[in-house]
């Protein structure tokens, strides 16, 4: 969390993180490349390239998309997901290299431009087995590239969350058609079966780890509170909160963030502004509610970041009557004080 | 964990728990990018043993002809026949730097005898010449020759197989064939690379036959839609020397399942037999 905009703002686990990521990244491809030097003597380098390039980009996809649900189901992936966007970058990068490499293999030095003849060589739109599927691939890699150039909070606080968000989620589009750009293409190709293995065994992992992930959210959301009085509905005992902690509530549809500071309860949004991170699975440090998913804060009593930094979220009345705790769901303007309700 | 621990990224350092946790994942991830490596190293096909000798320049002499394709006759020590069709530099033809030899000689290639100079590419028994302008590819021209081309009339044939461009399949990529490659081949065959069928029995015996229209007209543009998948063609067949060659046209190109290809029946022309 910083007031202004740095390349990358370094620090010790995120150095940690990159080389970890260029160690991984290292790895596979020298194994790949000394492997298939060893097994198939008469490669070449430019399909040696495309092919561990493409190999790597699609399992660093896979663990990308594992990270958000695993971390989700267990804080301790916590660490996978702060850097998340360096990996993100790293995938789009080495994607890139196969893409590119592709289309100056494939495409260039021919009597149209590269770009026009990925699209009017193969023009078997209508046909599933002769589809074109590097046409598949180049949308892909557009949208990772749309993904890795918006990487950075200058981006997310320009675009708003929301699109930033948004655009984000287009990486679940850009994995269905990396998928069916493999299965259309490499898999007509190779005859061992352990291409197709792959690819859908991590098209399983995947969607039963969102499934997962997602089953727990909505079991959270579905808790049913009786209407109260005066707006209020009643939410919990309120010797069930631990100091510095919260405890998440979804009311009509909207999470919200009960915590425990100084004695008193206070509420608010539970959504960061900053990535959408879950504030009430936070903890106050420095008397600041802190995200735990990028490190943001917010002052429990007002929902604003403290100064020089400018996210608000909205708060809500909460209250204490003989050890019950009552909680209006209906919003103040982002960053409105309230007293809060103390406990005893 | 402890419930006091809690991971904030721009920390220093992580909270025990969460580091311990962290080189656990690390230690599944590092193993398992290693065996997926592995798995897709050696699960690939085999590379084909086709060479392009890029960057050696080659001089071969023979007989230039330019029907059914651009190609140089060469004949080895007991005069017998090989044949070497050419390709341009890229994705082209050879039919661009044979048109300015001769435009600058004032004079046609066809049926005399040349030195060339360009790019080997073999692999299968067949040999295929790059010439480009870039490299001055004429060293010498000669007379006529009185070298004939012997023909034979293989009647009207059924055969299966995939059409491919030969620069590419015979030496300048790996793989030159198949889907992975489709689009390359295209774009080849629409720059003027002359199309080729390959055939494969199923003991892995390949055979390769030029694919001409009825009047040995080009077909590049008519094949576009079937490159790279198996087909069947229905063509007159005639051998040239030491190649095959298809005279067919765009209705009697079928494109088949690989089903089909496998089996070709018994109808179907036996490549080992044609070499």
């Amino acid at each position: 969390m910083s007031a202004g905009y740095a390349a990358v703002g370094w620090n010790r686990q995120k150095k940690i993180y990159d080389w970890i990521i260029f160690g991984f990244c290292v790895l596979y491809l020298l194994t790949f490349v000394v492997l298939t030097a060893f097994f198939n003597p008469d490669y070449t380098f430019e399909t040696v390239l495309i092919r561990s390039t493409s190999t790597l980009a699609v399992l660093l996809l896979h663990i990308i998309l594992s990270i958000g649900p695993l971390a989700r189901l267990n804080k301790k992936f916590l660490p996978l997901l702060y850097n998340r966007r360096h990996l993100g970058v790293t995938m789009f990068c080495i994607a890139a290299v196969h893409g590119v490499f592709s289309i100056m293999q494939f495409h260039t030095l021919g009597n149209v431009n590269p770009l026009v003849s990925l699209f009017t060589s193969n023009t078997n739109f209508n046909s599933i087995a002769a589809f074109p599927f590097q046409a598949l691939g180049f949308f892909a890699l557009i949208i990772l590239f749309l993904m890795a150039i918006t990487s950075h909070d200058f981006w997310l606080h320009n675009l708003s969350p929301k699109i930033w968000k948004t655009l984000h989620m287009f990486v679940y589009l850009a994995y269905f058609l990396i998928v069916m750009h493999v299965m259309l293409g490499v898999i007509q190709y190779e005859t061992h079966p352990v291409f197709v293995i792959l690819i859908s065994l991590g098209a399983v992992w995947l969607i039963a780890l969102h499934l997962i992930a997602g089953t727990k959210e909505v079991k959270k959301d579905n808790q049913k509170f009786n209407p109260g009085t005066e707006g209020f509905v009643y939410v919990s005992e309120a010797n069930e909160f631990e100091e510095g902690r919260a405890k998440i509530f979804c009311i009509d549809r909207e999470r919200i963030a009960v915590y425990k500071h100084d004695n008193k309860l206070y509420a608010i949004h539970n959504v960061c502004k900053h990535q959408g991170g879950p504030l009430g699975e936070g903890k106050i440090l420095d008397g600041c509610i802190t995200c735990p998913w990028h490190g943001y804060q917010y002052l429990p009593h007002n929902g604003q970041s403290p100064p020089p930094f400018k996210e608000k979220v909205s708060t809500y009345d909460v209250k204490v009557s003989e050890g019950k705790v009552f909680l209006n769901p209906n919003p103040y303007d982002e960053g409105t004080e309230r007293p809060g309700a103390s406990i005893n | 964990m402890s419930k006091s621990e809690f991971y904030i990224g721009w920390m220093a350092n992580a909270p025990g728990t969460f580091a311990k946790h962290a080189k656990r994942v690390l230690l599944i991830l590092f193993p398992v990018a290693l065996i997926v490596a592995y798995l897709l190293a050696t699960s690939q096909k085999k590379f084909s043993s086709a060479n392009f000798e890029y960057g050696k320049l080659t001089e071969l002499t023979g007989i230039y002809f330019n029907k059914p394709v651009p190609l140089l006759k060469v004949y080895d020590k007991n005069r017998e026949p090989i044949t070497i069709p050419l390709v341009g530099y890229g994705k082209h033809g050879a039919e661009t730097a044979i048109m300015e030899i001769e435009n600058e000689r004032k004079t046609s290639l066809n049926g005399k005898e040349v030195t060339l100079k360009g790019t080997l590419l073999y692999g299968d028994g067949k040999t295929i010449l790059q010439i480009d302008k870039n490299d001055k590819p004429l060293v010498n021209i000669g007379s006529g020759s009185a070298f004939s081309v012997v023909e034979r009339d293989l009647g009207t044939q059924t055969i299966r197989g995939e059409i491919v461009d030969p620069k590419c399949y015979f030496g300048v990529m790996k793989p030159g064939e198949g889907k992975v490659h489709r689009d390359c081949a295209i774009r080849c065959i629409l720059g003027g690379i002359p199309p080729v069928l390959h055939v494969q029995n199923k003991i892995g015996e390949s055979n390769y036959y030029l694919i001409v229209g009825p009047g040995g007209e080009k077909m590049n543009e008519a094949v576009q839609d079937v490159v790279g998948e198996p087909v069947s063609i229905e063509a007159k067949v005639m051998q040239q020397d030491d190649w095959i060659i298809l005279y067919t046209d765009k209705e009697s190109i079928k494109r088949i399942s690989y089903a089909q290809l496998r089996n070709p029946g018994a109808k179907v022309i036996a490549c080992s037999s044609m070499k």
